[in-house]
């Protein structure tokens, strides 16, 4: 599970079943202890059950995890999904980049 | 889930009979800074991916499922979709092959 943003949106036509009608979203995470608010080079598309918007802080969950949040029981083709919109993290060091544009500036 | 490149196929005559029949494809995922990523994947492909082609990759049980159709399986990567389009926040929209890429 990491905390990520949300930057884009993928569309596929030609597709496994389990993937027909899923929203599926790019997450970068924000957590790179290395650069501080720096995002990873390589995104993950996570499916969205929850609607998510593009800008937004999102937790995603990974494996059976994932599966579950999207109603399946863990037979299903795919292992990342958004699990939960953030509203604020409090965690004291942090980079501000990992709180929501929304709640910046916020005590 | 990652979004890759389709840059070539593997042939393996001998392996593990779980593999029969399957299609094995070397994938570069995609970075959003635009160099090209250092590590590739082979990911096994029930869609029918060709080379240049950008694609859904999935790890893991998932992965098992979408290729084993309900079997275990000796795999642990595959191919799940052939993307249209994928539309970045900075206003780059990446399309479903390298050839169509501008510049």
């Amino acid at each position: 599970m990491f905390l990520g943003r949300v930057v884009g949106q993928v569309w596929a036509t030609r597709e496994v079943d389990d993937l027909r009608g899923k929203r599926l979203l790019v997450i970068e995470a924000v957590d790179d202890a290395s650069e501080p608010g720096a995002p990873k080079v390589t995104p993950v598309i996570a499916v969205d059950p929850v609607g998510a918007d593009v800008g937004e802080h999102v937790m995603v969950a990974f494996g059976k995890a994932a599966r579950v949040a999207c109603g399946g029981d863990g037979d299903l083709a795919y292992e990342a999904a958004i699990v939960g919109i953030v509203d604020d993290v409090h965690a004291p060091g942090a980079p501000e980049s990992w709180r929501p544009e929304s709640a910046r500036g916020r005590a | 889930m990652h979004v890759a490149t389709v840059i070539g196929s593997v042939w393996a005559t001998k392996k593990d009979a779980s593999l029969d029949g399957l299609r094995l494809l070397v994938v570069r995922p995609y970075t959003t800074d635009g160099k090209p990523s250092a590590e590739t994947m082979i990911a096994a492909d029930p869609i029918g991916a060709g080379e240049g082609e950008r694609v859904l990759v999935v790890h893991g049980r998932a992965a098992r499922h979408a290729i084993g159709k309900g079997h275990d399986i000796g795999f642990q990567t595959a191919v799940v979709g052939i993307i249209d389009k994928m539309e970045l926040s900075d206003g780059r929209v990446v399309g479903p092959h390298v050839d169509f890429d501008e510049g």
